[in-house]
């Protein structure tokens, strides 16, 4: 009944709200990765790297860890929330024993 | 003090060169001395969207090669005093002019026009390259579309690298009614994008179809509210920066107001 109102009175089709806040997302990403040059692959390897070296010194919590790109003011920024469970107990001395980056 | 203008866009189809020709009869009909130049070598189109193809005889590269004076190959506009247009080559290409070239041409056609508007071919190659070469500052066009205004950030970029100072932005094809449904980004969604000075906002019209056909440019058109949009525009860049922009909110017809009525129409939305 309404899809025939509808059609009658020439309704919004049925694409369920504001196309334009979709346009505008993708158009922000599109940017970002432009002027950064790097695909969504090569973020992805970068993050899990990055994250790699974090949870040597801390325990995170992966699932809910976010990390983007995202364009602040002037420049582009890359923005990460970490979430962290517990400090890892043993001293990260040790590690870079092994060869990882002293911590600062 | 004359002025070099560039209208760029970096996408084909956004309407550069039906802003340019407009912005050039605007200027011209606030008695300014105006020269719009084609230097879409090859694709050759602002001749016929003023409606003066059936009048070239010489054109850019015959000037830059000496073949001709430049005011042999200026085609007065009868229309309207002031107003005239160097069009390109069509049976060349873009390589056929280098930016120095152009630098030195603009600086000659400077010195008989207040106001030059370069018509920027699409892209961003020598054809981009040779038309900024000899402008002070750029204007951007764009299209409310996610294609268009990605081309346009990335043409920013070019203009702030060509060491011209930051673009202008005139928005073409704004759909009012499409903005108050949420179904096309409005000024404010572009501005935050690209992030650069609103020189105007020009409405989608079936007058601009009618002006391409007839060779007449809007602008002309006392009547038209598109023709308006591009006056206000010539304004503003001949001098008058606070004129105020165009009243685009949507006004609403019998059938919306009963839609809404029965919530089958978004609620009342004024397009800014």
């Amino acid at each position: 009944m309404k899809d025939l109102f509808s059609r009658f009175f020439g309704g919004r089709k049925a694409h369920g709200g504001q196309s334009k806040d979709e346009a505008k997302q993708r158009l922000k990403f599109l940017l970002i990765h432009d002027q950064v040059d790097l695909t969504p692959a090569q973020l992805e390897t970068m993050k899990g790297e990055i994250l790699e070296v974090i949870a040597r010194y801390v325990e995170i919590d992966v699932d809910t860890t976010e990390f983007k790109l995202e364009r602040a003011e002037e420049c582009i920024a890359l923005v990460s929330s970490v979430p962290v469970r517990r400090v890892v107990e043993r001293p990260p001395v040790l590690r870079s024993a092994e060869g990882s980056p002293q911590p600062a | 003090m004359s002025e070099c203008i560039v209208v760029t866009s970096g996408k084909g189809g956004v309407g550069k060169t039906t802003t340019t020709a407009n912005l050039g009869v605007a200027l011209a009909q606030q008695g300014n001395t105006v020269v719009v130049v084609d230097a879409d070598i090859g694709l050759r189109n602002l001749d016929v969207i003023l409606g003066l193809e059936n009048r070239i005889v010489y054109d850019l590269v015959h000037v830059i090669e000496g073949e001709c004076r430049l005011k042999q190959a200026l085609i007065k506009d009868k229309r309207l005093d002031g107003l005239s247009l160097l069009p390109a080559a069509q049976t060349r290409d873009k390589n056929a002019v280098t930016p120095a070239q152009m630098r030195d041409l603009i600086a000659r056609i400077k010195e008989v026009a207040d106001y030059v508007l370069v018509d920027c071919p699409a892209g961003i190659e020598q054809g981009f390259k040779n038309a900024v070469a000899g402008a002070d500052k750029a204007i951007i066009v764009t299209t409310p579309e996610v294609s268009a205004i990605r081309d346009a950030d990335r043409i920013i970029g070019m203009v702030e690298a060509a060491e011209l100072p930051e673009p202008q932005l005139i928005i073409n094809r704004f759909r009012a009614r499409m903005v108050a449904s949420g179904d096309m980004m409005n000024k404010e969604d572009i501005l935050e994008i690209l992030a650069i000075p609103l020189l105007g906002v020009v409405p989608d019209h079936e007058d601009i179809i009618v002006s391409a056909n007839r060779g007449v440019p809007v602008a002309f058109d006392e009547d038209s509210l598109v023709g308006e949009a591009y006056r206000r525009i010539g304004r503003r860049l001949g001098g008058e920066p606070d004129v105020p922009m165009l009243d685009l909110s949507v006004q609403d017809g019998f059938w919306t107001t009963l839609k809404r009525w029965i919530g089958m129409a978004p609620a009342q939305g004024v397009a800014r």
